[in-house]
């Protein structure tokens, strides 16, 4: 069987929950990065410790463990909770750690005479941070931010296995009724890589645009 | 903690073999994607003008899409033509043909970090192409691509478990079966993430002693 253009509308639909759910933890795991970065430069050696231990406990199992954890872990304390809800959970905790990491390697990029400079300047350690330290940072990470950002949209395809109904999840079901294996993958496989490859144009135009007003950072 | 040992005595054995899987799995996967990615990226450098377009059209859909995919795709696609391969081998020819585009794209930053001078200075020796690609270039580009392919290994090693998803019994799979059967909220997860960790940072261990006994003072 075939499939029909229905099926295509449901997986149009489907894309667009990944995109959402993707969205949404991008803009949580930026939160929780930018919590998370200064305990990297933190004077205590426990926050750093912790730093490291967190960056390292998420980077180093897989997305789909992760998930597995949270959603049963969750579903044992809460009782039932929205499959949803814990995806955008796990991809937060996983985003964070990695936005975390592009962000500690835009502070350590920054020229070391230009903390000295800002010092002897005078200015208070909140202006530096302010003005000296976030700009360069933005401008540095831009690239290794929005790499991390399409990492969010395929990873987000591991949620189907928690029974998150996205683009994954409406193929294999389709897949299942219809047996049109090649055809359903085919799209979904399509969508993937216009949401993807959106992000990353979005990203060459935002850096076209710092670098024609004078922020043209060099690439990490 | 008689309670762990109990608990070790009746599930250490299924660990133990879900992470030998998920082990022979990574490693005869990382081993074949090296050789896709090497053949990739020398049909891209050698083969004319449409080679090299095709290798990137390869290389931008597989970096720009899920691995699951794939692994569908050669799951339930090929059964459809008769070509009925285990669970495992479906899921080890996915990982092999994703990690191919990225180790391909590896090969060339490593291959682009080389400086254009030593081009000449071989020339100017009278090498053969071959010669210089075999005794300079090839060398160096290696060793710049060290640290990045080890990162593409941990990759890999984190993707097997979506492996779980077409049935194969590894770390992650193992672990939803026994937190199923035995009722306990999440522990048997803390374990496989603990079988994880460990194989991780065996890695990231690993690269760190291949790069420095290797690279220039």
């Amino acid at each position: 069987m075939e499939m029909t253009l229905f099926d295509l509308w449901v997986l149009t639909r489907a894309a667009s929950i990944s995109l959402l759910l993707a969205l949404a933890s991008i803009a949580f795991g930026t939160a929780l990065a930018l919590l998370l970065t200064p305990l990297a430069f933190a004077p205590w050696r426990l926050a750093r410790i912790l730093y490291r231990l967190y960056v390292f406990v998420v980077r180093g199992t897989p997305v789909l463990l992760l998930a597995l954890l949270v959603f049963y872990a969750l579903a044992a304390y809460w009782g039932r909770i929205s499959p949803y809800a814990a995806g955008v959970v796990v991809l937060t905790l996983y985003l964070g750690a990695l936005f975390a990491e592009v962000f500690r390697g835009g502070v350590l990029a920054i020229p070391r005479p230009l903390w000295d400079l800002s010092k002897s300047l005078g200015l208070p350690r909140l202006s530096i941070l302010r003005r000296v330290v976030s700009p360069l940072v933005a401008r540095y990470t831009l690239p290794p931010y929005l790499n991390v950002c399409v990492m969010a949209v395929k990873a987000s395809s591991v949620l189907s296995i928690i029974s998150v109904w996205e683009l994954t999840f409406a193929s294999r079901e389709i897949i299942e009724r219809t047996l049109d294996v090649y055809r359903v993958l085919g799209v979904a496989a399509l969508l993937y890589f216009l949401m993807c490859f959106a992000i990353d144009r979005l990203g060459r135009r935002l850096e076209a645009r710092l670098a024609a007003k004078g922020f043209a950072g060099e690439r990490l | 903690m008689g309670q762990y040992w109990a608990w070790l005595d009746a599930y250490g054995a299924a660990y133990l073999e879900a992470a030998a899987w998920t082990l022979a799995i990574a490693v005869l996967s990382f081993l074949a994607a090296l050789i896709w990615g090497a053949v990739l990226f020398f049909l891209r450098l050698n083969a004319g003008r449409w080679a090299e377009r095709g290798v990137d059209a390869y290389v931008q859909v597989l970096r720009n899409t899920p691995v699951l995919l794939p692994i569908y795709l050669i799951y339930f696609g090929f059964p459809l033509f008769g070509v009925l391969w285990p669970a495992a081998v479906c899921g080890g020819v996915a990982l092999v043909l994703q990690n191919g585009a990225y180790i391909c794209e590896i090969f060339r930053g490593g291959f682009k970090a080389i400086d254009r001078v030593q081009h000449d200075a071989a020339m100017s020796l009278g090498l053969l192409p071959w010669t210089h690609f075999r005794k300079v270039t090839l060398p160096q580009m290696l060793v710049h691509s060290i640290p990045a392919l080890g990162n593409q290994a941990v990759l890999l090693l984190k993707d097997t478990s979506l492996l779980s998803a077409i049935t194969v019994v590894e770390l992650t799979m193992q672990s939803k079966v026994l937190t199923e059967r035995t009722g306990t909220a999440y522990a048997p997860f803390l374990v496989a993430a603990a079988f994880y960790l460990a194989m991780v940072w065996a890695l990231e261990v690993l690269t760190q002693l291949a790069h420095r006994s290797v690279r220039w003072r």
